[in-house]
């Protein structure tokens, strides 16, 4: 931390995660607290602070990044959404019909949403000193994000690989740090590849569930009725059928959980930074499976209360496992945004889950 | 810097990194403090060498204190000190009384045996919202909702379910007739009237003896249900007022209220749930919608006993209807269990026996 402007010469830099799960104990349940006595208004103050002790105590280099959005920008924003609801609801019961148009409208402004949320999430974070910031269109989310999710739907998940190479191109080319840009360019058969495990996964799952409800279908099958054949069969089978649903739901689960690692390890190494610097995953798809499915069941069990503890495990763990690797000098970064300050109080729209989640 | 007239002298807080305005370059320093003016020097910066920055206490900016997280010092400049020195920072601003709000919150979030009364507290809060701030919410929102909403809600729900699970009628057309003028009368009596519900019959194929209601008032009747009812005509339109009752009573949107209100109230208020457990709640709300509560059958039960009472039939059929499903159906104990809706017969048949007496006294009591 000498007078160097930028990180060491060259090589792998491993994040570090440095929270702790008894002060995050406590930060949590003050703002469940607090949350709860205000009726709900200081969920905007809880977030910042939840995000500004998560944030902050991520270090890359031995700098931690740091959140910026202030409690009364959230809660305006949040505001701002309430009424638009009420609006519409008002507007509805005047005009029936309009009810049939709003999802529309909201279909057609989801993409700016989009724009507008990731812009926020991004202008609100620094890193030396340095705000981030997203340069993405409504447009391109439109044709990345919408678009990439219907053709993952409508292939039942087949292109899915396909949407998600859309969706971090466009998160990762509108990516700005300070005056240098990101670039990324994951190419569709490593996600393909990534993805393997989570689809025989998904394939072993939907043949053992199906075993399963054919299991069920047959026990109840001999089961004496007093009823025709044909009625026994019928209500065996519903039960087959309904004892799928929840297996299904299951092995969906942990899929997920699994190509979102994945995907995440290939997206981040095919990552630059101001075209040289390789940004680094090497999150285990199975390990990470582990602390998610396991943080889940210590939450489950303790009725909230491990949920600091499990949030830092996880934390800790995902950021153990990224990095950048730092090709030369990376130089002194300037803060590219006119007037900064202003910029970024200038953003209510914090749509959640729209966060990059460094 | 004017010279303070309390003239105190230079005093070192702590040390750290500063970062020129709008520059990630990062050079080692310290942050200084003299009466109320504040100085960043170079990390062994000789005495005659120029300050890095300076300010005032009421000028600066000092991030308040989460954790231990670095504290932030914005200079109006735009330069910045960066210390993970945070007891010191801490020192410098209670002396100078600032930034009395964040230090407090920090307080109350330190880890102390003070933490347990408050998971306590949350906990009873918790259960006072759900007890009675969730119900009101339904309330509110069943009550907002245009009924345009139901309406679409169910508008593909029937064609779709014609299209995977039932299949048509196979009943005898006068059966038909008879339980439909019987509907007729029901509806007639009911909250929407006559044109306020459809009856549709289907065969019920793997859905087997059952009887729903959507929303829009559509109500749909299975043949096996017909089937199990037999030669008892009332067993049907103790059914089918049960149906009418959800209804009525907007069993449906008030479930999908409650589901998804449960859902949204955990997230909002544990504003950190974690994906996973996000996952778990929106599908279990989405699953839970799916299915009504007891006390939405209860309601339902009782529906029916007045409404069979007064269009002058049997409002114990309902529990006879009971009886007959229980002897029929023997099988299936296993796997639907999650999924079944209409838990303690026993219970729910000596309701409906206790509403009955009622229902006739006051009937009784009207007619005098």
């Amino acid at each position: 931390m000498a007078d160097t402007s930028a990180q060491g010469a060259g090589g792998l830099v491993r994040a570090e995660f440095r929270g702790t799960a008894s002060e995050y104990f406590g930060i949590w349940m003050v703002n469940i607290l607090l949350t709860i006595v205000t009726v709900g208004i200081y969920s905007a103050w809880a977030k910042v602070r939840r995000n500004r002790y998560f944030y902050g105590n991520t270090f890359v280099a031995g700098q931690s990044f740091d959140y910026h959005a202030k409690g009364k920008q959230i809660f305006i924003g949040r505001l701002i959404v309430f009424a638009g609801l009420i609006a519409i609801n008002i507007v509805t019961a005047i005009v029936p019909l309009l009810a049939l148009v709003s999802p529309i409208v909201f279909l057609v402004a989801l993409p700016w949403l989009m724009a507008r949320g990731l812009r926020f999430s991004a202008r609100v974070t620094s890193y030396r000193n340095v705000r981030f910031n997203f340069t993405g269109t409504a447009w391109g989310a439109f044709t990345s994000v919408v678009l990439g999710g219907v053709v993952a739907t409508l292939s039942l998940g087949i292109l899915a690989p396909l949407a998600s190479r859309w969706f971090y191109r466009y998160l990762f080319n509108n990516l700005r740090y300070g005056d240098r840009s990101f670039s990324s360019d994951p190419r569709v058969g490593k996600i393909y590849g990534a993805a393997l495990p989570a689809i025989i996964l998904f394939v072993v799952g939907i043949v053992i569930s199906i075993a399963i409800a054919f299991l069920i279908f047959m026990a109840s099958n001999q089961l004496p009725a007093d009823g025709s054949v044909e009625e026994a069969l019928e209500n065996a089978f519903a039960a087959g059928l309904f004892g799928m649903i929840v297996p299904l739901m299951i092995i969906y689960f942990l899929c997920a959980i699994l190509y979102r690692a994945g995907v995440r390890n290939v997206v981040m190494n095919a990552s630059l930074l101001d075209e040289r610097h390789r940004l680094f995953s090497d999150l285990p798809r199975f390990g990470y499976l582990f602390v998610v499915v396991s943080n889940l069941f210590l939450v489950f069990l303790t009725m909230g209360l491990m949920r600091p503890w499990t949030a830092i495990r996880e934390q800790r763990y995902v950021i153990k496992h990224s990095g950048i690797t730092f090709d030369g000098d990376l130089g002194t970064v300037l803060d590219s945004m006119e007037a900064a300050g202003v910029a970024a109080t200038a953003e209510y729209l914090d749509l959640e889950g729209f966060d990059f989640g460094f | 810097m004017a010279s303070d007239a309390r003239a105190t002298s230079l005093k070192r807080i702590a040390e750290g990194v500063w970062h020129p305005p709008r520059s990630s370059e990062a050079i080692t320093a310290e942050i200084w403090v003299q009466g109320d003016s504040v100085i960043v020097r170079r990390a062994g910066a000789s005495a005659g060498e120029p300050a890095l920055a300076l300010g005032f206490l009421s000028t600066i900016e000092v991030s308040s204190r989460v954790g231990n997280v670095p504290r932030r010092i914005a200079f109006s400049n735009g330069s910045l000190f960066e210390t993970p020195d945070n007891a010191g920072i801490d020192q410098l601003l209670t002396k100078h009384g600032s930034n009395r709000a964040g230090a407090f919150v920090h307080g109350l979030e330190r880890f102390h045996p003070r933490l347990i009364v408050f998971v306590a507290a949350v906990f009873l809060l918790a259960t006072a919202i759900y007890r009675f701030a969730l119900p009101a919410l339904v309330e509110v929102a069943v009550l907002v909702t245009p009924d345009v909403v139901p309406q679409t809600m169910s508008a593909g729900t029937l064609k779709s379910l014609d299209a995977t699970l039932l299949k048509p009628s196979q009943l005898p057309e006068a059966k038909r007739r008879a339980i439909e003028e019987g509907f007729g009368d029901l509806a007639k009596r009911a909250d929407r009237g006559t044109g306020g519900y459809s009856l549709n019959f289907r065969e019920g194929g793997a859905i087997g003896p059952n009887a729903f209601a959507l929303p829009s008032g559509t109500i749909i009747l299975t043949d096996e249900l017909v089937d199990i009812a037999g030669d008892d005509p009332d067993m049907v339109l103790a059914v089918l007022a049960h149906e009418i009752g959800h209804v009525d009573k907007k069993h449906s949107l008030r479930q999908i209220y409650r589901a998804a209100g449960t859902a949204g109230l955990i997230m909002l208020i544990a504003g950190d749930v974690g994906t996973a457990m996000q996952d778990v709640l929106t599908n279990g709300a989405a699953l839970l919608s799916l299915s009504y509560s007891r006390e939405a059958e209860s309601e339902a039960d009782h529906y029916s006993v007045i409404l069979m009472t007064k269009s002058g039939r049997d409002p114990m059929a309902l529990a006879r209807f009971f009886t007959a499903l229980q002897e029929k159906l023997q099988v299936g104990t296993e796997g639907t269990s999650m999924f079944d809706t209409h838990p303690g017969m026993p219970d729910r048949q000596k309701m409906i026996e206790q509403w009955s007496k009622e229902a006739r006294e006051t009937a009784a009591t009207r007619t005098k």
